[in-house]
C-alpha cells in the first residue's frame, strides 16, 4: 500500500504525537526535549510539503477517518457523508505548507529562547497542540471538526501566551484573548448548529450541495465571518492582537501569525466553498472589503505611534491582514460575474493568497528578530534601544530584509503581492488602491523608525556587552529569511505553482463538492 | 520566466530590478572612488560633527528617541489619534462589546 495516501492523517497525527510525547521527552533532559521538538517539527513540515506535492500532482485529496476504506466518502449508498473527512485541495495544501514552515522556524527559535523558562515540556506540548489545531483547521472538510480544531488551537494559544507567567501582562493578555476568543467560538458553534439543524449534515461539501439561502443560513454566515475575522485580527475586533502577540514568547508569536491565517482560511473556505454563488447580494463581500480597508489603515496608523517593538509589529499584523481581506473580498465580489473574475477578481485573489505566504514569512521573521533583540538587549522599548547593528549584524540583516518585504519595497516579495492587489482593487474602486498605497507608505515609515531607533545610531553603553543570539535562534530566523529571498527571486514560479492552483481551488466550488459527494477519488 | 509576473495590467520582472540595483551599486562605487584619497582614519577627520558641540561619550545621549519620531505627523492628526487611542481601552469587556456590535451590525446589513 502506498503510505502517501495517509499524508492528511499523518499531518495531524505527527504533531499530536509530538504534543503527547513531549512531557515524556522532557524527562530525558534539555537535549532530548530539544531533539524531539526539532524532529517533530521537521517531520510535520516534510509531511505537509509531500501532501502539497500530492495535491498539485493528483488533484484534491480526501481522507475518511475511521472508515474501512480511506477514500469511500459515501458508503452504502448514503446521501451524505457521516464520517469525519479530511479534504485537501490546493488551497488547503498551500496553507499547511505555509503554516508548517512558520512552525518549524518558531520551533528552532524557541530552543534557546525559552531556556530561562521552566516547565518546557509543557511548552513543547502546547506548541505542538497549537500546530495540530492550525493544521486541522486547514485540512478538515467538516464544519464541526473545524470548530474542534479551532478550540484546540485557541486553548493551546491561551497557555502559550501566558507562558511567561511571572509577567502579569502576559496573563492579562491571555485572559483577554480567552474571553473574546471563547465567545466568538460559541458563535461558530451556533452557526454549525444551524447547518446541522437545517441539513442534518456538517460536512462542508454536503452542506454546500444542499444550501439554500434563508434566514438561518444568513445568520450562520454572519456568525462565522465575523468570528473568524476577529480570530485573524480584523478591525474593529483586533484589540486582542497587540496584547497577545506582544506578550507571547517570540517563537509562539511566529506561530500565532500562521494560526491567524488558519482562521482566515476558514473564513474564505466558508465564503467560497460552502456558500459560493449562493451568497447572493454583495453585502458580505463589501463587508469583508471594508473590514480590510479599516484594518489596513487603523492598524498601520496605530503602529506608527507605538514605542514597544512587538506591539508595533502586532499592529502591523492587523494592517497586513487588511490587505488579504480586501483582496479576497474583491475576489468574492466578482465570484458570480465571470467577466469581472477574469478582469480583476482572479488577480485580486492571486494577490491575496500570495500575500498570505508573504505576510506569514516576513511577519514571522519580524517577530523573531524582535525576540532576538529582547533576548540579547533585555528590552523591547524603542526609546531605550539603539546601535544594535554593531553587535547583532545577522539579526539586523534579517530584520532589514523582513522590513523591506513588509513595506513592499521592490524587488522584495511583498511588493509583488501588493502590486497585484493595487492593480486589481483599483479596477473595482480606485480608493481601495489608494488606501492600500497609503498604508504601504506608512508601513515603510514605521519600519524605518524601528530600524533607525533599534539598530542604527551610535553605540549605547547599556548594550556594550550585547552579543549576537545563539545559533539555533539564528537558524529559526534563517529559515524564514531563505523563504523570503526565494519568494523574492522566483515570484513567477511561486505564482504558477503555489498561488494560482490555490486560487483556482478556492473558486472551484463544484470541484470541492464533487471530491466528497462524487463518492471519493 | 520564474522571475516574471503578469498581473493582467502589466508585468513585473524581478531580474530587471536586480540588474538596476547592480548598475546603481556600480555607479555608487565609481563615484565613491572619485573621492579624496588622502583621507586618514583615526585622525580628527574621523570625528563626528555634532553641531559644533562636544560629542557625548555615551550614544544614549545622542540620537532621536522613538517617541519623537514623526512628531509632526502625529500632531497634525492629533484629533484622529486621540479618538483612536481612546477606543483601545485594553478592557476585555470592551473587546467583547466591539465583537458583539460588529456581529449585530453585519447581521442587520445581511438580513435586510
Amino acid at each position: 500500500m502506498n503510505w502517501q495516501i495517509h499524508l492528511p492523517a499523518l499531518a495531524l497525527a505527527v504533531p499530536l504525537l509530538g504534543a503527547f510525547v513531549s512531557p515524556v521527552a522532557g524527562l530525558g533532559g534539555r537535549l532530548t526535549r530539544n531533539a524531539w521538538m526539532v524532529l517533530v517539527s521537521m517531520a510535520t513540515t516534510a509531511i505537509c510539503i509531500l501532501l502539497w506535492q500530492r495535491v498539485v500532482a493528483g488533484g484534491t485529496v480526501v481522507y475518511v477517518m475511521g472508515a474501512e476504506a480511506w477514500n469511500i466518502t459515501l458508503p452504502s449508498g448514503l446521501s451524505w457523508p457521516i464520517r469525519i473527512i479530511l479534504e485537501v485541495d490546493a488551497f488547503s495544501a498551500f496553507m499547511v505548507v505555509v503554516g508548517s514552515i512558520a512552525a518549524l522556524a518558531g520551533a528552532f527559535f524557541s530552543l534557546r529562547f525559552m531556556d530561562k523558562f521552566t516547565g518546557l515540556e509543557k511548552f513543547s506540548a502546547l506548541f505542538f497542540l497549537l500546530v495540530t489545531g492550525m493544521l486541522g483547521m486547514q485540512l478538515t472538510g467538516d464544519l464541526f471538526n473545524f470548530f474542534v480544531f479551532l478550540e484546540i488551537a485557541s486553548v493551546a494559544s491561551f497557555g502559550l501566551i501566558a507562558f511567561w507567567r511571572d509577567r502579569p501582562e502576559a496573563v492579562e493578555a491571555s485572559f483577554k484573548y480567552m474571553v473574546v476568543s471563547t465567545i466568538s467560538a460559541m458563535f461558530v458553534l451556533i452557526a454549525v448548529g444551524f447547518f446541522y439543524g437545517r441539513y442534518n449534515a456538517v460536512n462542508i461539501a454536503a452542506v454546500a450541495r444542499m444550501l439554500h439561502m434563508g434566514y438561518a443560513e444568513k445568520i450562520a454566515l454572519v456568525f462565522i465571518v465575523v468570528s473568524l475575522a476577529m480570530k485573524c485580527g480584523a478591525v474593529p475586533m483586533h484589540m486582542w492582537t497587540p496584547d497577545a502577540y506582544a506578550e507571547a514568547p517570540a517563537g509562539v508569536t511566529c506561530l500565532l501569525v500562521a494560526v491567524s491565517q488558519a482562521s482566515l482560511y476558514g473564513l474564505f473556505r466558508v465564503c467560497f466553498s460552502l456558500y459560493g454563488a449562493s451568497l447572493g447580494s454583495t453585502v458580505v463581500p463589501w463587508t469583508i472589503i471594508v473590514m480590510g480597508v479599516l484594518s489596513m489603515f487603523i492598524g498601520v496608523t496605530m503602529a506608527v505611534i507605538q514605542k514597544e517593538m512587538k506591539r508595533l509589529m502586532a499592529y502591523h499584523s492587523v494592517s497586513q491582514i487588511g490587505y488579504i481581506l480586501m483582496a479576497l473580498g474583491v475576489g468574492l465580489l466578482s465570484l458570480k460575474d465571470p467577466q469581472a473574475m477574469a478582469d480583476y477578481g482572479f488577480t485580486a485573489m492571486k494577490g491575496g493568497i500570495f500575500h498570505i505566504i508573504n505576510y506569514t514569512m516576513y511577519k514571522g521573521l519580524l517577530f523573531l528578530t524582535a525576540g532576538a533583540v529582547f533576548y540579547s538587549a533585555g528590552t523591547r522599548n524603542l526609546n531605550e534601544l539603539g546601535g544594535l547593528a554593531r553587535v547583532m549584524p545577522l539579526t539586523t540583516f534579517m530584520f532589514a530584509i523582513a522590513a523591506a518585504a513588509i513595506a513592499g519595497l521592490p524587488p522584495f516579495n511583498g511588493f509583488v503581492s501588493k502590486l497585484l492587489i493595487y492593480q486589481s482593487t483599483f479596477a473595482v474602486y480606485p480608493l481601495l488602491a489608494v488606501a492600500a498605497l497609503v498604508t504601504s507608505v506608512l508601513t515603510l515609515a514605521s519600519f524605518v523608525k524601528v530600524f533607525q531607533t533599534a539598530f542604527l545610531g551610535p553605540a549605547k553603553k547599556t548594550f556594550e556587552k550585547v552579543t549576537e543570539v545563539p545559533a539555533s535562534m539564528l537558524l529559526g530566523m534563517s529559515v524564514l529569511t531563505i523563504v523570503i529571498v526565494a519568494l523574492t527571486l522566483f515570484p513567477g514560479w511561486t505564482l504558477s505553482h503555489l498561488v494560482e492552483p490555490a486560487a483556482k481551488a478556492l473558486v472551484d466550488q463544484a470541484g470541492y463538492i464533487s471530491a466528497v459527494m462524487g463518492g471519493g477519488l | 520566466m520564474w522571475g516574471k509576473v503578469y498581473s493582467g495590467f502589466g508585468y513585473w520582472d524581478v531580474y530587471f530590478w536586480l540588474l538596476f540595483f547592480v548598475i546603481a551599486a556600480g555607479m555608487i562605487l565609481f563615484i565613491r572612488a572619485l573621492g579624496r584619497s588622502d583621507y586618514k582614519e583615526g585622525t580628527e577627520q574621523d570625528e563626528i560633527f555634532y553641531g559644533s558641540n562636544e560629542v557625548p561619550e555615551d550614544g544614549a545621549d545622542m540620537g532621536v528617541p522613538a517617541a519623537s519620531a514623526y512628531w509632526g505627523f502625529v500632531e497634525a492628526l492629533r484629533p484622529y489619534y486621540d479618538w483612536l487611542v481612546e477606543l483601545h481601552t485594553g478592557i476585555a469587556s470592551d473587546y467583547v462589546g466591539y465583537f458583539v456590535l460588529t456581529v449585530a451590525a453585519v447581521a442587520v446589513l445581511v438580513l435586510l
